[in-house]
Parts: structure tokens; C-alpha cells; sequence
């Protein structure tokens, strides 16, 4: 052992072998399947939202006065402005997409079942919080969409019953959308947000090794001997290798589809025609067909059961004979989220 | 050589064990924690909840004499709101005219007049309202909400309102 290897290990006292066992855990065969790797992808997404956001914090200026002039200055005459923002936007796309996908995995192959419970509603909390970054997130390009959307959101707030209010207040910093909005959504989506997501997503990992991936098996995989491969190196290179060909996705779509840059926000006019990211389609669906506080409060209750499915499902399974009602469940809501987005896509008002 | 249960046996020379004094200054580490962190969520809320006073001001809008029954004029307040104020009598008082609000009550986007269908809509969620405010169809009228009257008076035959003076940024 060289001086400076002795040196170092006196430092970081663990051993190579101590290191590679921690890390090395067993990966049960059914994740050569591609679609397992739907967790990984946000996780690799997350990273690069950080990565691009740090980079786009450098110039936007959170006020109203200044906040679409230096989103328009990033785009326009930044080097690489344009790509840096559109790579932003897109991977919040994909995020979102993929989180959706993940959670649709999960749910479809019970994997939120017994002793998983609590890694689920860690996951529904990551879930809200993905939807609420992309919602702050386009809230601070103070376009047109994004004054409304904020004023949309935060009287969504308002119609909860008892803490709506204060709570109203306390995301607009006032009565209504003033002077002192921009820095609270800012501060939302660049610090308290990715925060919050980064200590979930530990302990979502962290359950995830305690427990083991979950078991499966495809009737293809029957013959294969063993059940399980080493995550070093045969795992980390499927990660590697998609994490190269989201990379280059990602640089195709900010390149091919670049992200502009809507009408300034005129707290005067509200767009004949307004509509926010596809991932809010089905909840403003949902809000044109209740009144404020209906919609609200249904919506949230969705959300409570979402969050306590595996119980849910568990006393199903246990006190009724529709063992597998989950399956059928789960189908009838994708079919109604699908069905509410593309009508509020189809539609004009 | 004590027997080592003997360290946790109580002492009880001045009328209070080990045990229990663990215990109550324990207690009273907790509670002295929870009041200190306490006070400090409070400010931290007090600090957020910024509660800038709603100023409100009387406001000149038109001279009365020059709005006949049917004519509308469109007011912006200092704030930002649109309010839209309508002739409808000829009685001389204030109550001859309507000052609406064009914030949606459902959800605060703006609502527009169209003549054609002699209706306000909000295009957010598809709220309507008839001439006088009231909701007529969407999320407003399911709510049985109206779109906000403001407050106005005749003086000297100027017509004036009432309204928030603050400035948006």
C-alpha cells in the first residue's frame, strides 16, 4: 500500500470488499424488464432538473417587474439559454411522465402490498410533490398561463375549509397576486421543494434496500437458475446506459421542440382560451364540473385514498372474496385520469 | 464491589429519588423545548403571513349626468381589479347604478362581457353570469355565488367607489 493509500484509509476508515458488499446488493432477474426501471428514471431526471435549475437560477430574477425579461434573456441571449431551459422543461415532462408510469407499475403489480405500505405513501408524498414543483415551476416564467395558473392555485387553496384561507395567504403573501408572490413560489420550487424531495427519496431508496426489491416472476424466467443478478456491475450498467439514452433524448427533444416563451402575465385579462400543463388537465376538468369547494374537497379525498390504498386494498382482500377488485379498481381510474385529460385537451373552454 | 442494581436504587435523602427527578426535569426539558421552538414557528409564521392592511379609498369614476340607462363604463382600480358600472335607473341615487367586480368568485380569474350572449364568462372554468352579477351556469352558479358589487355614491352628481387602493408589483 502506498503512503497516500495509508493516509486515506486512516481517513475513510472502510475497506474495498466492507464497500462493495454494502453496495452490492442481489437484483432479483425480473429487472432486466425494462419497465422496472420507471423508478430509476425520475430519480436520473431529478438530478438533472437540479443540475439545469441550479444553472437557470443564476440569471431569473423573481419579482414581477423582472421575472419574464430575464426568462426571456436566458432563452434568447444566453449561450445555450435556450437549451438549458428547454432540457428543464423537458425533463419535468418526462419526470412527471415517468413518476405516473412508476406509480402505475407499483400499483399494477401489487408491489405496494404488505410490508410496503409506508414505502407507497413515501411515494404518494414524492408524487405531490413532483406535481407541485412542475406547477411552481411554470408559475415563475410569468407568462400569461402562469399568473393565471398561480391565481387558479392558490384559490384552490382557499376553498379547504378552515386553514384555506391562511393558507392562501401565506402561498401569495397577501390577498391576492402582489409584489411579493414571485419570491415565494421561487423559494418553493428551488429550495424547499427539491429539499423535501431529496430526504423522501432517501428514505424511499433506504426502504427499498431494507425490504429487497420485490419478487417476481414472468413465465419466461421460469427456466433461468438464478433469480438473481448482481446490481455491480450488471445492474449499474442497464442504469449507465439508460441514463445515456435519456441524456440524449432529452438533448433531441430540447433541440427539436424547443421551449418558448408565451404572452407577459396582464393581471388585467384572463386569455379567452387558458389551460395549464397537461398534468393538471384532469383536475381542472374536474374543477369546471363542481363548484369550488365540491371539487376541492373531492379532489382531496381521492388523494386520502390514493394515500391509503394498500389498507384499503388489504381489508378488501381480507373481509370480501375480490381478492384481485385492486386490478379492476386501478384500470377504472386510469381509463377516467385518461378520459378527463384528453377532454380538457380536446375542448377549447 | 457495589452490586450494580445498587446505582439505580433510589436515593431518597432529600424526599426526591434519581428517578423521578429524571423524570420531571426531563419533563421540563420537553416542555421548555416545545416552548422555544414553538415561539420560533410562530414568528417564522407571523414573519410569513406579511398582513399588509387593505387600504380602501372613494374613487371619482364619471360624472352621473353623462351616463344614461343602459351605458357602462369600466373602472380599473389602483389594485388592478376591473370593476364594470352600469346605468341601470333614473333615479338620481346611487342605487341607479351597479359596480361589479369582472374577479370571478370561484377560482379570481377575470370575466369578460359577451354582448352577443348577454352574459359574463370566465374562461377558466367556465363560469357565467347574468347582467346584475348573478351566476348562471359553471362552478359559480352550482356554488350559487355572485360577482363582488362595489360600493358607490352620488355626490355633486359626480358618481364615486369605493375600492382597495393598494398597488399590484
Amino acid at each position: 500500500m502506498t503512503q497516500f493509500a495509508r493516509w486515506f484509509r486512516e481517513r475513510v476508515p472502510i475497506q474495498g470488499h466492507v464497500l462493495r458488499e454494502m453496495t452490492n446488493e442481489p437484483v432479483p432477474n425480473h429487472l432486466k424488464h425494462w419497465w422496472f426501471c420507471l423508478g430509476g428514471t425520475p430519480a436520473y431526471l431529478f438530478v438533472v432538473q437540479i443540475v439545469t435549475g441550479i444553472l437557470l437560477a443564476v440569471y431569473y430574477e423573481p419579482s414581477p417587474s423582472t421575472a419574464y425579461e430575464s426568462v426571456r434573456y436566458v432563452t434568447e441571449q444566453v449561450p445555450f439559454g435556450w437549451f438549458i431551459r428547454s432540457v428543464h422543461k423537458w425533463a419535468a415532462t418526462l419526470m412527471i411522465a415517468t413518476v405516473i408510469l412508476h406509480q402505475m407499475r407499483v400499483y399494477f403489480t401489487g408491489g405496494y402490498r404488505r410490508p410496503r405500505e409506508l414505502n407507497w405513501m413515501i411515494g404518494m408524498f414524492l408524487l405531490l410533490c413532483t406535481l407541485v414543483v412542475g406547477f411552481t415551476g411554470y408559475s415563475l416564467v410569468y407568462e400569461q398561463l402562469s399568473y393565471w395558473g398561480a391565481t387558479v392555485g392558490a384559490n384552490i387553496a382557499a376553498n379547504v375549509p378552515v386553514v384555506g384561507a391562511i393558507g392562501k395567504r401565506l402561498l401569495l403573501g397577501g390577498e391576492a397576486y402582489n409584489e411579493k408572490t414571485l419570491p415565494r413560489f421561487f423559494i418553493l420550487h428551488a429550495a424547499v421543494l427539491p429539499v423535501t424531495m431529496i430526504l423522501l427519496l432517501s428514505v424511499h431508496i433506504l426502504l427499498i434496500r431494507l425490504h429487497g426489491v420485490t419478487e417476481l416472476q414472468f413465465k419466461a424466467d421460469r427456466d433461468e437458475k438464478s433469480k438473481f443478478f448482481n446490481f455491480f456491475p450488471d445492474h449499474l450498467y442497464t442504469e449507465i446506459i439508460m441514463g445515456l439514452v435519456l441524456m440524449i433524448l432529452l438533448s433531441a427533444l430540447a433541440t427539436i421542440l424547443p421551449v418558448g416563451l408565451g404572452p407577459r402575465a396582464d393581471p388585467l385579462t384572463t386569455p379567452e382560451v387558458i389551460k395549464p400543463e397537461w398534468f393538471f388537465y384532469v383536475t381542472f376538468r374536474w374543477l369546471k364540473l363542481f363548484s369550488g369547494t365540491a371539487a376541492v374537497l373531492s379532489m382531496g379525498f381521492i388523494v386520502f385514498v390514493m394515500f391509503v390504498w394498500p389498507f384499503i386494498d388489504s381489508a378488501i382482500s381480507k373481509y370480501t372474496r375480490f381478492a384481485e377488485a385492486s386490478v379492476w379498481i386501478g384500470i377504472v381510474a386510469v381509463f377516467a385520469i385518461v378520459g378527463l385529460t384528453i377532454w380538457e385537451a380536446a375542448v377549447e373552454h | 464491589m457495589p452490586d450494580a442494581s445498587d446505582l439505580h436504587q433510589p436515593q431518597s435523602s432529600d424526599g426526591m429519588d434519581r428517578r423521578a427527578f429524571a423524570k420531571a426535569s426531563s419533563l421540563v426539558m420537553a416542555g421548555g423545548l416545545i416552548a422555544g421552538y414553538g415561539t420560533m414557528a410562530y414568528i417564522a409564521g407571523r414573519f410569513l403571513y406579511s398582513s399588509t392592511p387593505r387600504k380602501l379609498a372613494w374613487m371619482f369614476v364619471a360624472e352621473a349626468a353623462k351616463l344614461h340607462v343602459g351605458d357602462t363604463v369600466e373602472f380599473r382600480t389602483p389594485a388592478g381589479q376591473t370593476v364594470t358600472i352600469t346605468r341601470r335607473g333614473q333615479e338620481g341615487t346611487a342605487a341607479d347604478f351597479l359596480g361589479l367586480s369582472s374577479t370571478c368568485p370561484h377560482l379570481g380569474c377575470q370575466v369578460h362581457w359577451e354582448a352577443q350572449n348577454n352574459r359574463f364568462f370566465c374562461p377558466c372554468h367556465n363560469g357565467a353570469f347574468d347582467p346584475a352579477g348573478k351566476a348562471t351556469a359553471g362552478p359559480p352558479a352550482a356554488a350559487g355565488q355572485s360577482l363582488q358589487q362595489y360600493p358607490l355614491k352620488i355626490e355633486n352628481g359626480l358618481v364615486f367607489i369605493e375600492a382597495p387602493t393598494e398597488l399590484l408589483g
